[in-house]
């Protein structure tokens, strides 16, 4: 349909009512029609039409897609300076998306300071008593406690929403790899136990409240709202979709024990600063990131012949921490920690000399009993790094080599990753020598000197980052993701050469691939399906709609089957269609869209009368319907579908909705929830434009077809 | 699964809808798929599998109360021995003379003895790995040891057994999200709630779900058109079905809670005939490191809840459907033999698994028992492991389901027919 665009409106009106009278008459007669009508206008537009595609097709591949004059902006700037700008985010200014994310407190914490100020309750509990210090109204809680795991049971909750429950000091996500609403959770379970989790759970979020601390539960949800926010709001798209990309690429999942806490630092520090940096910059900034290091277990890998801290729990804790760290709190024992101490006094008892409570305490901190267990050399990290994140799994590497960068990263470790202590140093990268086993290595055939210490683990990334199976392997990642799902060999050897030649800068990499024939070509305009994250995040913007990005709206993608910082294996997500198109997976994409215009998701808003303002008050109904869908087509999918959907969304519309006008798409479910958490009424936050009763936001006729584009395939495509 | 099966076990559903022109392409590829398989090989045989997070204590779950090991060194939590003169809510039920069940699984026993229950001992993963996480993941993925395995087992074996006219339930996880086994290329459902799975637009849900049916059906020439069919297909299937009207037959009653729901609804999906070969679910909470309990307590809260809600299903399945449906429950270690100073258990190796329904040569405990004399402890504190859990999902998929090549959808394991316990026969 993209004669919309360049034909008058009237005429466009005009044809569009024709079609549908027909629609009316019957279906096939005028989709036939219809699709002659449409091609013969397709060609006469198709040489004007070229620049503007490439320009939607650059804002869906560059970013997530365009807002509602994005298309005639990127013109009048020209696409190849939007392209370069693009490639240079820094220049761009991004003041919006900067005010919004001053909402999350967390995004500028340390790791160190998470810990210590949303600290796992299960764990604070559990210290509590054990030092029996546990106050009234906590041991009231202790004891609905086991009512409590009852009733998780029962109810499925996750530990995530349970924060009463005994949580595995190890892996607090131990119960569930999955990220499940508390809604549901709370659904499910029976109401009486379900009252009584509240009480709990108030009474330890209250005692936390009063000392300053917050669910750790709010340090996920708040990085998952930051990349939300940035992908909606930032001007400088491409560099959140290569955060996109480099967070896929060297995945971590934040169920798994301490990353949870560890991942805040990930994003800002080690992906956002290389996203379009050198790729060998960005390979040891994750090596040495302590959530990398936390997820592949290399902070636990020490060389077998390493002599490891002796004695009890708390000369080994000791030891883990950082020497400065150490040597503080050892001349304050038994005073004061500063800041963080008198937050938190009863961190400080863990220092106190073990008795009986010893064999309680190894039983149950299980992280420092791993760390004991664990003498030896893991080879998790070393394997991945190969197969994963450089060379790929046939970039020609043997078990041996395996173990021979295992030997190398030995001694690249965490300090103190779960902060025991109060420590303010806590959750940092640190090389101990002590830990490294420092004999000669050999690996792909190179030579890595003895005594080299954290040199060894440096050369090992030399060598894989200018190995060329990963040029070859990245660019066949980069190809898939801003190409097609299965890029032509031609253009993954340009693009690996570009990595080469530039010393695998990725900004001259991808300044290669924008410029290639195949990026340019017509079969890779809509060839990739959306990832549910770029499709909730288009959908808002197509619409110019605005979010904060709730967890209501993470859920959402995370239904569709995407939960952000959720994917358990080190792969990431696999970045093609058939991983993102099926059965269940097109229903809740459906559902999306209804959600979205129907204004039921909770912290999201759009507002469709803006578009139609003059249409919902139009006089003749047909006609209003029309223009509707033509500019809701223009919109959200550049008017640019097949002739048959349109003349399906005409038929469609032909069909009045059977309820009373006025009310809107809803689903009473959600309007419980939405009740629920707080928001205000959608009539009180509708538009301040034209409206009157009918108009429309309220207007289920406009809902609908807002909701139909929406869901077309064309919309799932980029 | 015959036809006559099909069409009685389809019920209303299927006499009305499943086998008449017209109907949803995929029941009448699956109806032609079971015709075939009913050729070659009978019935078309089912899987549900259970996941225990958190890991069970598999030494309270079925108790070896003939060693004395277990009482010297659970002075708190041990179960009574099994009293003479019947059961009792307080003691182990004996089913060998050695081992027994925790009295909260007393629904258990009757299925141990027709020989429909059996148990399998000191099973796990070779990997020694006591982080919940790993674990879960190797036990899913089917490859202990190796973390960048992409795809689930349960997957796999989808894969492997490939059937391009398979059913969109061919394989559904009653949970809110894909659960890692099922993860992969091979199609799979989540449903956490058969009624969320239509289109959710209240009173205009009937229009709107018109409007998108037609949409998808004419864009010809797009490879999500396919999909589209298949989503309404289902969705309106399962309309039919009326999952809010499902009354569960032999009088059996599912416990309160997810768990027991989901349960329900698997049930729901294999009478209503939609093609359900694997089913999965899964039951938090069994991380018991602090007053895990005894013969009462909060192991045997979940306990109770877990047998009453498997053998709900079993009852309401009924015998007949049972010989085709097999229940196989894991969890990703076991606990210490020794409880801790928290009259808890901590982390721990090898376990027990259940396996449940008309295929199992039942009543018997399988694998090697180790015992529990110091001298025969993992590591000096952990139950020693005598059967690696592929053994077990090996032997399922290769016996019960009745695919040969096990090397795909278990990579690196070399499997042998003198691995396999005999247990489905």
């Amino acid at each position: 349909m993209n004669f919309l665009k360049f034909k008058g409106r009237g005429k466009a009106r005009g044809a569009a009512a024709f079609v549908s009278l027909l629609a009316l008459l019957s279906n096939t007669f005028a989709v036939g029609v219809a699709g002659a009508q449409e091609q013969r206008k397709q060609q006469r537009a198709a040489q004007a039409l070229r620049e503007d595609e490439r320009i939607v097709h650059v804002l869906n591949r560059l970013g997530f897609g365009p807002r509602p004059g994005d298309v005639e902006r990127v013109r009048r700037m020209g696409l190849e300076r939007y392209i370069e700008e693009q490639l240079q985010p820094q220049g761009i200014r991004d003041e919006a998306v900067e005010a919004k994310l001053r909402a999350l407190p967390t995004l500028t914490m340390s790791s160190s300071e998470l810990l210590a100020k949303y600290p796992n309750p299960g764990q604070l509990l559990r210290r509590l008593q054990r030092e029996g210090e546990l106050p009234p109204e906590l041991a009231a809680l202790r004891d609905a406690q086991q009512k409590a795991l009852e009733t998780q049971a029962r109810g499925g909750g996750t530990k995530s929403v349970a924060p009463v429950a005994p949580d595995a000091n190890e892996n607090e996500m131990s119960a569930t790899m999955t990220d499940k609403p508390s809604a549901d959770a709370e659904a499910n379970a029976g109401a009486a136990d379900a009252g009584d989790r509240r009480e709990s759970r108030r009474a330890m979020l209250e005692y936390m409240r009063e000392r300053g601390l917050q669910p750790p539960q709010r340090i996920l949800a708040e990085l998952q709202a930051s990349r939300i926010l940035r992908a909606v709001y930032s001007e400088r798209q491409l560099q959140e979709v290569l955060v996109d990309f480099w967070t896929n690429h060297f995945n971590i999942f934040a169920g798994k024990g301490a990353d949870r806490w560890l991942l805040t630092s990930y994003d800002r520090d080690v992906i956002r600063p290389h996203a379009l940096g050198k790729f060998r910059d960005l390979l040891e900034a994750t090596a040495k990131s302590p959530a990398m290091l936390f997820y592949l277990d290399n902070f636990q890998s020490v060389s077998p012949n390493a002599r490891m801290p002796g004695g009890n729990e708390r000369r080994r804790r000791l030891q883990m921490m950082n020497p400065s760290t150490r040597e503080r709190l050892r001349r304050q024992a038994g005073g004061g920690f500063g800041r963080l101490r008198r937050q938190n006094p009863e961190q400080m008892r863990q220092q106190q000399p073990e008795g009986a409570g010893a064999a309680q305490m190894n039983a149950q901190q299980a992280p420092p009993q791993q760390q004991r267990r664990r003498r030896g050399i893991n080879e998790n990290y070393a394997r991945e790094l190969m197969e994963l994140h450089t060379l790929g799994v046939d970039g020609g590497y043997t078990q041996r080599d395996v173990q021979e960068v295992a030997r190398a990263f030995t001694g690249w470790t965490i300090l103190n990753p779960r902060g025991y202590m109060g420590d303010e140093t806590a959750a940092q990268f640190h090389f101990s020598p002590r830990l490294h086993d420092d004999g000669e290595k050999t690996v792909l055939g190179q030579k890595i000197p003895a005594r080299g210490g954290i040199r060894d683990g440096q050369l090992v990334l030399d060598i894989l980052a200018r190995h060329p199976a990963t040029a070859r392997f990245i660019a066949a990642k980069l190809s898939r993701r801003f190409v097609s799902d299965n890029p032509s060999p031609a253009l993954v050897a340009r693009v690996a050469d570009a990595f080469t030649k530039s010393d695998g800068d990725i900004r001259a990499t991808l300044r290669a691939l924008f410029a290639s024939p195949e990026f340019n070509s017509a079969e890779a305009r809509r060839a990739k399906i959306k990832t549910p994250f770029e499709l909730a995040v288009s959908a808002i913007r197509t619409l110019g709609g605005d979010t904060n990005g709730s967890p209501q709206l993470h859920r959402w993608i995370a239904k569709m089957g995407e939960p952000l910082y959720l994917y358990q294996a080190p792969t990431g997500y696999p970045d093609r269609a058939d991983a993102w198109v099926n059965t269940g997976a097109l229903l809740e994409r459906l559902n999306f869209a209804l959600a979205l215009v129907g204004n039921r998701i909770p912290g999201t808003r759009v507002d469709l009368s803006r578009f139609v303002g003059r249409a919902a008050n139009a006089s003749g109904r047909v006609a209003g319907q029309e223009f509707v869908i033509d500019e809701f087509l223009k919109l959200i999918v550049q008017g640019d579908v097949s002739p048959k959907t349109k003349a399906t969304l005409l038929k469609q519309l032909a069909e009045p909705l059977d309820a009373n006008a006025g009310a809107e798409l809803s689903d009473s479910s959600d309007d419980r929830a939405t009740k629920r958490n707080g928001m205000p009424s959608r009539r009180a936050q509708t538009s301040k434009g034209t409206t009157t009763a009918t108009a429309a936001v309220g207007n289920p006729e406009v809902s609908r077809i807002a909701a139909l584009i929406l869901g077309t395939p064309e919309f799932q495509r980029q | 699964m015959n036809r006559r099966f099909f069409l009685k076990s389809g019920g209303v559903a299927l006499a009305s809808f499943g086998l008449m022109p017209g109907a949803p392409s995929f029941l009448q590829r699956t109806a032609l798929a079971q015709g075939l398989a009913r050729a070659s090989n009978g019935r078309r045989k089912m899987l549900i599998a259970i996941f225990q997070r958190g890991a069970v204590d598999g030494l309270n779950m079925v108790v070896p109360h003939g060693e004395s090991a277990y009482y010297a060194l659970r002075p708190t939590i041990a179960i009574p021995r099994p009293r003479t003169g019947g059961a009792s809510a307080e003691a182990v039920i004996d089913l060998d003379g050695h081992f027994g069940l925790h009295p909260s699984l007393a629904s258990f026993k009757s299925l141990w003895d027709e020989r429909r229950l059996a148990i399998v001992e000191a099973v796990g993963s070779p990997d020694s790995t006591r982080s919940h996480f790993d674990a879960q993941d190797y036990m899913e993925s089917g490859t202990p040891g190796r973390k960048s395995t992409e795809d689930g087992w349960l997957n796999r074996y989808l894969q492997a057994a490939n059937d391009p006219k398979a059913s969109p339930f061919r394989a559904v996880s009653l949970t809110q999200n894909l659960p890692r086994t099922m993860q992969g290329r091979a199609p799979a459902l989540a449903i956490s709630n058969l009624a969320d799975f239509t289109i959710r637009a209240g009173q205009y849900s009937k229009s709107v779900q018109g409007g998108f049916e037609d949409i998808y059906e004419q864009s010809v020439g797009d490879a999500l058109r396919g999909t589209g069919r298949e989503t309404f297909e289902a969705v309106n299937f399962l309309k039919r079905v009326n999952p809010a009207q499902y009354k569960p037959e032999n009088g059996a009653r599912y416990p309160q809670g997810r768990f027991g729901q989901s349960l329900l609804q698997i049930a729901q999906l294999i009478k209503a005939g939609v093609g359900l070969e694997v089913a999965f679910t899964d039951l938090n909470g069994w991380d018991t490191h602090t007053n895990e309990g005894g013969a009462r307590g909060q192991l045997s809260t979940l306990l109770q809840q877990f047998g009453q809600a498997i053998s709900a299903l079993v009852t309401d399945l009924g015998r007949e459907r049972m010989e085709d449906v097999l229940v196989l429950t894991m969890s990703e270690f076991g606990r210490t033999v020794r409880e801790n100073g928290t009259r808890g258990t901590d982390h721990g190796h090898a376990n027990a698994m259940f396996l449940i329904g008309g295929a199992t040569r039942g009543g018997r405990v399988y694998g090697q028992w180790p015992g529990l004399a110091d001298d025969k402890l993992y590591e000096g504190r952990d139950l020693a492991l005598t059967t690696d859990f592929r053994d077990v999902f090996a032997e399922v998929a290769h016996r019960h389901l009745g695919h040969a090549n096990l090397q795909t959808v278990f990579p690196n394991y070399a499997p042998d027919a003198s691995k396999l316990r005999g247990v489905i026969g």
